[in-house]
Order: structure tokens, then C-alpha cells, then sequence
């Protein structure tokens, strides 16, 4: 049973980390990272099923808290840079290369 | 009677405590240095009372050393864990014997003398603050080379004076010549510096360790070979400090340097560095009889090169330091005889030589100041009446330095001309040959300066020099007068180094004045004074030196000492260069600099993989992490 | 029944001294007027980190060696260690932060606007830098201290959150600094999702989150590998990221060129030190036994890393770019003793020479990014290289100190840097890595190429008529000029106190 939920854990990762890939909104962008933090969520809470101990659903629970955290510094940092350049593309900030 | 046994001093008092002689003119130089020109108005003042202050310490340690029994004055003050890297473990600490405290108390006693004659001396010069953290730095690097109980701080200190000389030397940097004499000093200093830093490689090799005491006491224990070796390496650092043959040609340019350091360290305390090296290392030159045997050799040619020098410079100052070179060759001579009576009778005219040199540089500085700085003694003359304290102290240290009796320099000067008679009648002629040619440069000098006409440049108003410079003056003129017969009457120093270097043998019986060599010396001196009088007391001495003879010309020319440099090692050493520097470019830097623009090529390329997209950054990540995992399944795999 | 858990709040004072502290600046955020919230945030900062640092020697001092709270932090050797280098380093950096020119008047406002040319005029300041500071530095303190990777994971974050706000927060060139923000946060939380699916896949592996019942079940559990390495290598990359090694590595010179200084050099430092701490613990703890598999990609990641730091950075002309490719390529050199493991003894000097190196070059770093905040153009930070020509003759105390702590990073004898070089590369070879430390010489050789080169500019290049001028340094500033050119110095002329602490830190290894 575990297997079945592993494998959509992994759909959801590669899901999300490909729209890191090739996504340019920085909203939507950040919304595949979270996309990628539940993936994780969804195996903790399966492994925790299969090992029969609390550990994964706790941890589903910090990554939870944490994310939410990270919405909110990620949201203000993206909202400055918007309203700095009147655009959330990621790719239009590249002032800084080589 | 054999040397005494060092041991380990850990009680208070004054003895306690006597790095303070090193640290209280480390302190001045660095509060000098660091402070820059805001310590300017005052700073003199403290390089005067750093140097008296350390010269109080050493009077203080002195007086405790006195109190102790002879076989209980030996100590060693354990200071700090210096270099513990693996097998080299290097304790500092100091060694306070009569030999070391002798030294400090010549260092500080004439450093303070010095320091307080520059007061007046450099009064007219804008940097003078930075002159006496300059002497402050030697006094204490000097210090700390005679007070080490070790090699490698004796090696710190010795570098130490040579980085103060090199500064002093080249104090007046404006002017091309004290640049050049300064790098000239270094550079041939740096040539016996290499041979003292091998030597004491070898002693490390050979020991394990570099501390005085564990090596004197395993002397026995290595082979003669390594022995004369390590001899002949000290002696190759000692000759290039003490301005010997050959490394001899550094010496006479230093003059550059201002007066008063002509007189603390290219007189009375650097140069003199070798024969304390040698007289330290005593048991290991004790255990090489070829070595010392090179010792008196180099000692008794420099006495005579340094003494033909002398007789022709036309330059005070110059002809002072021929007469140094020549007075340390006696010094090599006695410590390269080597035994009790010779160890006593090179310090004990090293330190009657501290005192009249030292008083013989201060009254040329006194002349030149106020003859604006004139050197030339062909524009001197007459000076006696115009400088009646100048000329007393002067002649007082001319009675000295050519051996009449009972001035300071018969006593020390004839202990040795005696010693080396009796080792062997080529030194012993050598000895007494010297000291005739003494007796005629030292007085023609004084019959061109003091006697005579005047022949002075034009607008010169000579006038008798402050008493902040006669005071110095007068004082080291009383030691040139009753020093020699303070140290040798009685064997009082003899007695008082006797821990350090043993007792003579049955065979000395004491100062000898009426032996035969005494005598035979004496007329010398007398015949050699005559000469200087018929040439340049009774007839008016020229103002444009005549062409003179070969022999003239070629002492002139310090006996062609630079030319043979120049031949021996500047060509070769040229020519060396420039096959380095062909090789360097073709060769060496093609393949460098090759190399250089590959990196810099690739280096350009590859920085446009940066290409400030974050989503391309997030594909590195990507690709890391697959790369990472695939790499990771194949090891775990294999 | 759930038992309630027991926490040792003796041996976590200095963390709770710290994250208190943090609240407390956010409850001065709050309430206090904004006039007079540096006047509370300044000493308070200050005070919360020295007084941690003094509860971390006496816990050294007690030689507390034990697991606390549950199993979730590891008080060790190296932990204190550790804490008292991020703590010194963290003190350090804020000293940089007390500049009124380092940070942004207002964040809310457009860079431009005439919002943000009121809040000048009108003197504000960001003050918030204060206790987002502090957040990020409990964070680094429990970082290399998690003994489990759930604490591990929120160490990281809590690090990084206000990192990344503080990396958006300067004054001049806005745009540049919010760039470095949002490639930063973008990045870090991507890069965290890897760990994250890391974590999940170990714990699914081993059925627990806790570092040493993950090294027991190695042996025991079969038919799961590839849950085990799967897991090992995200958290790797994870964890690589973080310390800036190739090929993830590509945020470093961007967010250390666009992050205010004083944030630079505390990332470039405290980070580094947590980051590198916590790589240690969880590779040699949690997957110590199986070193033989993620040994050979670590040898190839510290060459990849070692060769693109030097060689990207020989043609960088801005000098904080310069110091950040610099800092890859030491991220690499540490690497080498990293993966020289062996036996105890061995892994005893290998983590002794980390130790060394993190603290020296650690504090290096703060040093020369305080020298670069005082060379100043009109438009801020003189950052291009060519405005450093001719420094030299100009300012010859500050560029000779900065030339001094470029040796330094080259590693030149009688400087920090060279004990810390060649401890690592001792250790390394000892571990049987040579090739690496072949590599790891040869890179050095090409670093100090680079680092000459600025020491050239600045001595023997005439200065621009037009040169940046050098702002008179606050106290704070010149504190942490004097301090770090003492500590290179000290640290390579008298290195043997640091060494032997080093050495007793790494006594037991760890504790789990």
C-alpha cells in the first residue's frame, strides 16, 4: 500500500520541481517549492503508516508550520521586488551574473 | 679550575627580573616608532632614560652576580616556551654570567653615553626622534644577543643589530652614499649571517637542541670533524659581523652613518659581536684546535690590513674604522689562542677598546660638528687651543689606543701581544708590527686635526661642542685612562671570567710588562709617533693629498678590498643573473605565463555559465542533485 | 500516554538566552517608539550574544558533553566549539550592522520614490535587522547541534528565513539587493525541498528521524537501499547547497555580491560554520558506516568545488564577487578533510583541522568584508575592483590590513590561514586523500594569483583622481578591523592555544 502513495509523492516532487524549472512567475514558482515540501508531507505520513511510529506525522506537522513561515517571507520578498519592477518574473532579475 | 656549572635560576631580586634590560629599550623603540611625530618634543628624552634605565638594571644584576659565590654566578632565567614545534623546542631564556653581564654593562653603560652625546649631536635634525628609537632598537637587540641563553635568540639579537645597523647606517637616506654604504653593510652582513644560521643547524643536527648549556656539556660527545665545522661556520658569521678579513669591506662605508653611531656600533659594541660569539662558544672552538688555528690567522691579518688603512685615510671617521678592524683583529687574535688567557685578554680589550674608540669617535664627531661637518683632516689643524676639551678626552683615548703606559690600552693590548708571542713568533711579530703602525696613524691623525696650521675651509668658525657632548666624552675618557688597569691589575677579570672560561694553568704568571716582547713593543710605538712627527707634525701638511706612493694609493683604496669584491663575486654574480633571468623569461615564465591565459581563458568562459538567471541556477541544483543520486547508485552498486 | 518530555535548560541556555533575546527585539519592534528602538536593539543584540557565548565557555569549561531535550540536540566538543566561533563571529558582524549607512530606510518603500526620499530625510531605519539577526543566529547555534533531522530541518530554516529578508534590506543599489533576496529565498527553499524529500526517504528507511538510530539500521534493514541512498544524496545536496560547494554553489557570488555587507559577512561566516558543522555531524553520525559509497561523489564534489571557486573567481572584478568565489573555493579545501575519514583517531585530527579552519577563516571574512564597507564611492560601497587602484597610497592602514587578510585567505606562513591550510591538507593526507590535496595545492596556487592581483592594484597602480574615499570608521567598525587582524595574527604566529582547543573539542567526536 505504502508503494502507491510513495509514487505520488514522487509525481508531486518532480510536479514541483519541474515548475521550478520552467515557470516563470515568481508566485507561481514559489508555489512548486510548496507543491515539493508536501510531496514530503505526503511520504512522512506514509512511512510513519508503514512503521507504525508518530515521527513522520510530526514531522508533517513542522514542515506545515514551517512553510507557512516561509509563505510569509517569500510573499514579502517577491511583493517588494514587484513593486520595485512592476514585474514578478524571475527571470527579469538578473542584474547580477557572471 | 674548569667553567663553572650553569644553573637554573628561579628566584626574585633584580636577577629575576633582568629582561627588563632587554625589554625597557624594546619598549622605547616601539613607543618611538609607534607614536610617530606626536612623541617628537619628548622622545629623545625617553630613548635617554629607556637606555639608562636598562643600564641601572645592569649595574643592579652586576652588584647581586658579585654577591654569589664564583662557582653560584652562572644562572640561567628561564623566560618562555618559544618555538615548541616537534623535536626543536626552543626556551628562551637569559644567561647571566660574568661574561654576558660584562657586555651588558658595556652596552648600556657606553648606549647610554651615546645616547646622551646624539642629544646635542642631532639637536639641528627633524627626524632625531626617530634616530634614537633606532639606538634604543640596537641597544636592545644587542642585549638580547649577549643575554640569550641560547643560539636562535643569540641569532634574533645578531639579526636584530644588523636590521638597527642597516637603519643607522642609512639613517641620512637622502644622500646615495649612506644608501648604498647601508645595503652594502646588509648585504655582506647577510653573507656571515648565512654561515652563523648553518652553524647553528649543524649544532641542532648534531644536538638535538640549541641551548648553550646542553650543547657545552655534550661537546665531547661529537666528532672533530663536525666540531671544526661548526667552528669555521661561527667564525664565518663572526667574521662578517666584526668587519674581518674577508668580510671586511662593509665597515669603512658605514661611516655614512651619523657620528654617534659610528661610535656605539661600528666601535664600541656590533662589531666586537664576533668576539663575543666566539668567546661564547669557547668550548666548542676548545674542541677544534683548526678552527681557532683560522682564527688567529684571520685575527692577526686584520690587525695588519685595517692598521695599513689607517695609515693613509685622509677622512677621520675612515681612519677610525681602519683602526677598529685593526684592534678587533687583536681581539680574534687573543680568542683564537684560545685558553683562559686568551679569552680574558680579547675581552678585556674589548672592553678598554669600548671605552677609547668609543671617546676616539665622539671627539671626530665633536671636531666635525663644529667644523660643518668637514671629515677631510687635511682641512683640520690647529684645533687644540679652539677645543681644549675635545683635544684633552681625544688625546687621552690616543694615549690609550697606541699603548702608553699606564693608559687602558697598554695593559689589554700587551696582554695580548704577550699571548700570542708565546703561541707563535709569525703572530707575535704580527702583533707588535700592528701596534707600531698603530702608534703612526693614530698620531698622525692627531697631528693633522689638533696641531699645525690651519688650514680650514673658508666661513668654518669652530667652536667647542655643548656639554652634553663633552660630558660623554670626559667620562669615556676616564675609562680609556684607568680601565686597563682596573681589568688587569691582580687578574681581577681574569678571576671574575673564571666561571665562564676556567682558570689558567700553571704556566701564567701574570701581567708581564717587562718581558722582552713589552719592551721591543714599547720602542716601536715610540719610533712609529716619530715618524708620524717628521711627516706630518713638523712640515705643513698639504691640503691636496699628494698622488703617493703604490703602497699609499692602494691603502687609500682600502688594499683594493672592493675591487676584489667586484672581480670575485659582483662580475660572476652578474653574469649568474642574467643567464637566470634569459633562462627565466624563455623557459620558466613562457610556461607560466601559458598557463596563466589558459586559466584566465578558461576562467572567462566559464563565468558566462553564471548567467544571473535564478531559474538556470535552480538547473544546476537539478542536475547536481541527479548527478549526485546517479553517481551515489552506481557506487553502491560496484 | 504521552510522557512529558524533559528539557535540560542548563546546557541549552545559550540558546534560549539568544531566541529570547530575539523576542525581545520584536516586542521593542513593537511597542517602543521608533526613535528610540536602536538605542534598545544595539545593546541588547549585543549583551544576548556575548552572554551566550560566556554561558557557552562555562558549559565548555564544565566539560558537558551529553544529549539534551529529548534527543534532539547533541551538547558535544564540537557543538561548543562551534557555538563560541558562530557566536564571536555573530557578535562581530552585528558590530558591522551598528552603521547607519548599511541598511535601508524604509523596506516597504520603492527604490526612487519620493516614500522612500521622505524616510531618509527623516532619518528612519530598518531596525527590524536587529532580531532577524538574532533569529538567524539560533538558528545557526542549533543547526550543527541537531541530532535529529527534524531538528536539523528546522534549524535550517530558521536560519535561513531571516537571512533571506536581511539579504534584501540594503541601502544603496535596492535593486541589487531584493535581486539577491528572491534568487536566494527561490533557491534556498528549492533547495530545502531536496532535503526535505532526503529526510522523508532516510526516515522511511530507517523508521525514525534520530541521527544514531539511522547509523544503527544501516547494518539491519535490508531490501530498502534505495530509500537509503536516494535519501543520503538529497540530503547531501541539500546540505551542499548550503555550504556553497559545486555544482550548487551558483547563488553564492550573486547573494554575496547583492546582500549588505555586514549580512555578507555574517553568511559568509556563521553560515558556513553551522552549515559545515552539521554536514559533519549528520554524514559522520547518521552515515558514518557507509562512507565508502558517498565518499568517492564528495571527492569529486570538493574538486569540482575547489577548481570552479579559483578559476571563476581570476576574472571577477568586484570584490565582494571576488571574496564570494573565494569562499567556494574554501568551502572546497574544508572538503578535503572532510571526506578523510578513517578510523576515531583519524577522524579526531580531521575534525580537529576543520574546527581550526572554520574558526580562522571565519573570522578572516568578517574582517576583510568590514574593510570593504569602508571604501566608499558616492553611490555607496566601491565595489569594482578598479576603484580599489592605488588604495595603497591613499589609506596605507586599510589597505595593508586588507592586504594582510588576503594573504591570509591565500594562505601565506604567519597568518591563520596558513595553519588552517595546512592542517586540513595534513589531516586529508593522513585520511588518504592526496590526490585532493594535490588538487586542493595546485588551487591554491591559482587563488593566490588572485589575491596578489588586489594587493597589486592597491600598492603599485596609481590612484583614480576621482578614487572612493574611505569612511571614517565607527568604533564598531574599526572594533572588527583591529580584532580580525589581531586573531589572523595571532592565529598564525602563537596558533598552539587554538590548535589544542581545537584538538580537546574534538576529543570524543560526537555524542548521540
Amino acid at each position: 500500500m505504502t508503494t502507491h502513495y510513495l509514487v505520488l509523492s514522487a509525481l508531486l516532487f518532480t510536479i514541483g520541481g519541474i515548475g521550478v524549472l520552467v515557470r516563470r512567475n515568481a508566485i507561481v514558482v514559489f508555489m512548486s517549492v510548496e507543491l515539493m515540501l508536501n510531496s514530503c508531507n505526503l511520504a512522512f505520513v506514509a512511512f510513519s503508516r508503514m512503521h507504525g511510529n508518530l515521527d513522520g506525522q510530526l514531522m508533517a506537522f513542522f514542515v506545515m508550520v514551517v512553510a507557512a513561515a516561509e509563505v510569509v517571507v517569500g510573499l514579502a520578498i517577491i511583493v517588494t521586488i514587484f513593486r520595485t519592477r512592476r514585474s514578478a518574473s524571475v527571470d527579469d532579475a538578473n542584474l547580477l551574473k557572471y | 679550575m674548569s667553567p663553572a656549572e650553569i644553573t637554573q635560576y628561579s628566584g626574585g631580586g633584580v636577577i629575576g627580573v633582568s629582561w627588563l634590560m632587554i625589554a625597557l629599550p624594546l619598549a622605547g623603540a616601539a613607543i618611538l616608532l609607534l607614536g610617530g611625530r606626536r612623541t617628537d618634543r619628548w622622545g629623545h628624552l625617553l630613548g635617554v632614560a629607556m637606555s639608562l634605565a636598562s643600564f641601572v638594571v645592569a649595574v643592579l644584576t652586576f652588584v647581586a652576580l658579585l654577591g654569589r659565590d664564583p662557582a653560584q654566578r652562572r644562572l640561567d632565567i628561564a623566560l618562555f616556551d618559544f618555538i615548541p614545534a616537534g623535536s626543536l623546542d626552543v626556551k628562551m631564556g637569559l644567561l647571566i654570567d660574568p661574561l654576558s653581564i660584562s657586555f651588558a654593562l658595556l652596552i648600556t653603560g657606553v648606549g647610554t653615553l651615546i645616547h646622551i652625546y646624539s642629544i646635542g649631536y642631532m639637536s639641528h635634525d627633524s627626524d632625531r626622534r626617530r634616530f634614537f628609537s633606532y639606538l634604543n632598537l640596537f641597544v636592545a637587540a644587542m642585549l638580547l644577543l649577549v643575554l640569550a641563553d641560547n643560539y636562535v635568540g643569540l641569532y634574533i639579537g645578531w639579526e636584530g643589530v644588523g636590521l638597527a645597523s642597516y637603519l643607522l647606517i642609512g639613517f641620512w637616506q637622502f644622500k646615495p652614499s649612506a644608501a648604498v654604504a647601508a645595503k652594502k653593510a646588509f648585504i655582506i652582513n647577510r653573507v656571515g649571517d648565512v654561515g652563523l644560521a648553518i652553524g647553528i643547524f649543524t649544532l641542532f643536527a648534531t644536538f638535538g637542541t640549541v641551548g648553550f648549556k646542553p650543547i657545552f656539556e655534550n661537546v665531547g660527545g661529537a666528532s672533530a670533524g663536525v666540531m671544526t665545522a661548526v667552528g669555521l661556520l661561527l667564525l664565518l658569521g663572526a667574521v662578517g659581523k666584526s668587519a674581518q678579513l674577508p668580510l671586511q669591506a662593509w665597515l669603512l662605508d658605514a661611516m655614512e652613518g651619523p657620528t654617534p653611531v659610528s661610535a656605539l656600533i661600528h666601535a664600541a659594541t656590533m662589531v666586537t659581536a664576533g668576539v663575543y660569539l666566539i668567546t661564547r662558544s669557547s668550548p666548542i672552538f676548545e674542541a677544534a684546535p683548526t678552527a681557532q688555528l683560522v682564527v688567529t690567522i684571520v685575527g692577526a691579518a686584520t690587525l695588519l690590513f685595517g692598521a695599513i688603512i689607517g695609515c693613509a685615510k685622509d677622512d677621520i671617521k675612515k681612519g677610525l674604522a681602519g683602526s677598529t678592524m685593526s684592534q678587533i683583529g687583536y681581539m680574534f687574535l687573543a680568542a683564537g689562542l684560545g685558553g683562559a688567557v686568551g679569552y680574558v685578554a680579547a675581552i678585556a680589550h674589548l672592553l678598554t677598546h669600548g671605552f677609547f674608540k668609543a671617546g676616539l669617535f665622539l671627539g671626530a664627531g665633536s671636531v666635525m660638528h663644529a667644523m660643518n661637518d668637514e671629515v677631510d683632516m687635511r682641512r683640520y689643524g690647529g684645533l687644540r687651543k679652539i677645543m681644549p676639551i675635545t683635544f684633552g678626552t681625544f688625546m687621552l683615548g690616543y694615549l690609550a689606543i697606541i699603548g702608553i703606559p699606564p693608559f687602558a690600552g697598554w695593559f689589554t693590548k700587551d696582554s695580548i701581544i704577550e699571548a700570542a708571542v708565546q703561541k707563535h713568533w709569525i703572530l707575535g711579530a704580527a702583533a707588535i708590527l700592528g701596534a707600531a703602525l698603530t702608534a703612526f696613524y693614530m698620531s698622525r691623525m692627531v697631528f693633522m686635526t689638533f696641531f699645525g696650521e690651519k688650514r680650514w675651509e673658508p666661513d668654518t668658525h669652530p667652536h667647542e661642542s655643548p656639554a652634553n657632548m663633552t660630558g660623554p666624552m670626559i667620562l669615556l675618557a676616564i675609562g680609556s685612562v684607568f680601565g686597563g688597569a682596573f681589568l688587569v691589575l691582580g687578574d681581577r677579570f681574569m678571576t671574575f671570567l673564571a666561571p665562564v672560561i676556567g682558570a689558567p694553568g700553571p704556566e701564567y704568571h701574570g701581567f708581564q710588562p717587562l718581558a722582552p716582547p713589552g719592551i721591543i713593543t714599547f720602542v716601536l710605538v715610540l719610533a712609529g709617533i716619530g715618524i708620524a712627527w717628521t711627516m706630518y707634525g713638523k712640515r705643513p701638511v698639504p691640503v691636496v693629498a699628494p698622488r703617493g706612493s703604490f703602497a699609499t694609493v692602494a691603502a687609500r683604496r682600502d688594499l683594493f678590498g672592493d675591487a676584489l669584491n667586484e672581480a670575485l663575486f659582483m662580475r660572476p654574480g652578474q653574469w649568474l643573473t642574467r643567464v637566470s633571468v634569459w633562462f627565466d623569461n624563455r623557459g620558466v615564465d613562457g610556461l607560466v605565463n601559458g598557463l596563466a591565459a589558459t586559466i584566465g581563458g578558461t576562467s572567462g568562459r566559464l563565468r558566462r555559465v553564471q548567467t544571473g538567471f535564478a531559474r538556470s541556477y535552480a538547473m544546476f541544483v537539478f542536475v547536481g542533485a541527479v548527478l549526485v543520486t546517479g553517481a551515489l547508485l552506481l557506487v553502491g552498486t560496484l | 500516554m504521552i510522557s512529558a518530555p524533559t528539557i535540560e535548560y542548563l546546557e541549552i541556555a545559550p540558546l534560549l538566552l539568544v531566541f529570547g533575546a530575539a523576542i525581545i527585539g520584536v516586542l521593542v519592534e513593537a511597542f517602543a517608539p521608533r526613535h528610540l528602538r536602536s538605542a534598545f536593539h544595539i545593546p541588547l543584540t549585543l549583551l544576548a550574544i556575548a552572554g551566550a557565548f560566556v554561558l557557552t565557555v562555562l558549559l565548555a569549561v564544565d566539560k558537558t558533553r551529553t544529549v539534551a531535550v529529548m534527543g534532539a540536540l547533541a551538547i558535544d566538543g564540537t557543538t561548543l566549539f562551534l557555538w563560541g566561533t558562530i557566536l564571536v563571529l555573530a557578535f562581530i558582524s552585528v558590530l558591522l550592522m551598528n552603521d547607519e549607512g548599511q541598511f535601508v530606510a524604509q523596506a516597504a518603500a520603492v527604490p526612487g520614490s519620493a516614500e522612500e526620499q521622505e524616510a531618509v530625510l527623516e532619518g528612519q531605519a530598518q531596525t527590524e535587522v536587529y532580531p532577524l539577526a538574532l533569529f538567524a543566529i539560533g538558528g545557526m547555534l542549533i543547526f550543527p547541534a541537531s541530532n535529529d533531522l527534524l531538528m536539523l530541518f528546522v534549524a535550517l530554516e530558521v536560519m535561513s528565513l531571516p537571512l533571506y529578508l536581511l539579504c534584501g534590506l540594503a541601502r544603496r543599489r535596492r535593486l541589487l539587493s531584493q535581486e539577491a533576496a528572491v534568487k536566494y529565498f527561490l533557491l534556498g527553499a528549492f533547495s530545502s525541498g531536496f532535503l526535505l524529500y532526503g529526510i522523508a526517504m532516510l526516515y522511511g528507511y530507517a523508521g525514525s528521524l534520530d541521527l544514531a538510530k539511522i547509523s544503527a539500521a544501516l547494518g539491519t534493514v535490508s531490501g530498502m537501499d534505495p530509500l537509503l541512498v536516494l535519501g543520503t544524496a538529497l540530503l547531501g545536496v541539500g546540505m551542499l547547497f548550503k555550504i556553497g560547494a559545486a555544482p550548487f554553489q551558483a547563488w553564492k557570488p550573486d547573494v554575496y555580491q547583492g546582500a549588505p555587507t555586514p549580512v555578507t559577512a555574517l553568511m559568509a561566516s556563521g553560515t558556513l560554520v553551522a552549515a559545515f558543522g552539521a554536514l559533519l555531524r549528520v554524514f559522520w553520525v547518521a552515515l558514518g558506516n557507509l562512507d565508502w559509497d558517498w565518499s568517492p561523489i564528495l571527492w569529486g564534489v570538493a574538486i569540482l568545488t575547489m577548481v570552479i571557486g579559483v578559476i571563476l573567481a581570476i576574472t571577477q572584478t568586484d570584490i565582494k564577487r571576488m571574496l564570494a568565489y573565494s569562499s567556494i573555493a574554501h568551502a572546497g579545501f574544508l572538503l578535503t578533510a572532510f571526506v578523510a575519514t578513517g578510523g576515531p583517531e583519524q577522524n579526531r585530527v580531521a575534525l580537529s583541522s576543520i574546527l581550526f579552519y572554520l574558526a580562522a577563516y571565519g573570522v578572516t571574512t568578517v574582517g576583510a568584508f568590514a574593510v570593504v564597507t569602508m571604501v566608499r564611492d558616492t553611490g555607496g560601497e566601491a565595489g569594482h575592483l578598479s576603484r580599489w587602484a592605488g588604495l595603497g597610497k591613499r589609506s596605507p592602514i586599510l589597505a595593508g590590513v586588507f592586504a594582510f587578510f588576503l594573504l591570509a585567505f591565500a594562505g601565506i606562513p604567519l597568518t591563520s590561514g596558513f595553519l588552517g591550510k595546512y592542517a586540513v591538507f595534513q589531516a586529508a593526507v593522513a585520511g588518504g586523500a592526496t590526490p585532493l590535496v594535490i588538487v586542493g595545492v595546485v588551487t591554491s596556487a591559482i587563488a593566490a594569483f588572485f589575491y596578489a592581483r588586489v594587493i597589486v592594484l592597491m600598492f603599485f597602480s596609481e590612484p583614480a583622481a576621482d578614487g572612493p574615499v574611505i569612511a571614517a570608521p565607527t568604533v564598531g567598525t574599526a572594533l572588527v578591523v583591529a580584532l580580525a587582524a589581531t586573531v589572523t595574527v595571532v592565529l598564525g604566529v602563537l596558533p598552539q592555544p587554538m590548535l589544542d582547543l581545537a584538538g580537546a573539542a574534538a576529543r570524543s567526536l560526537f555524542v548521540y
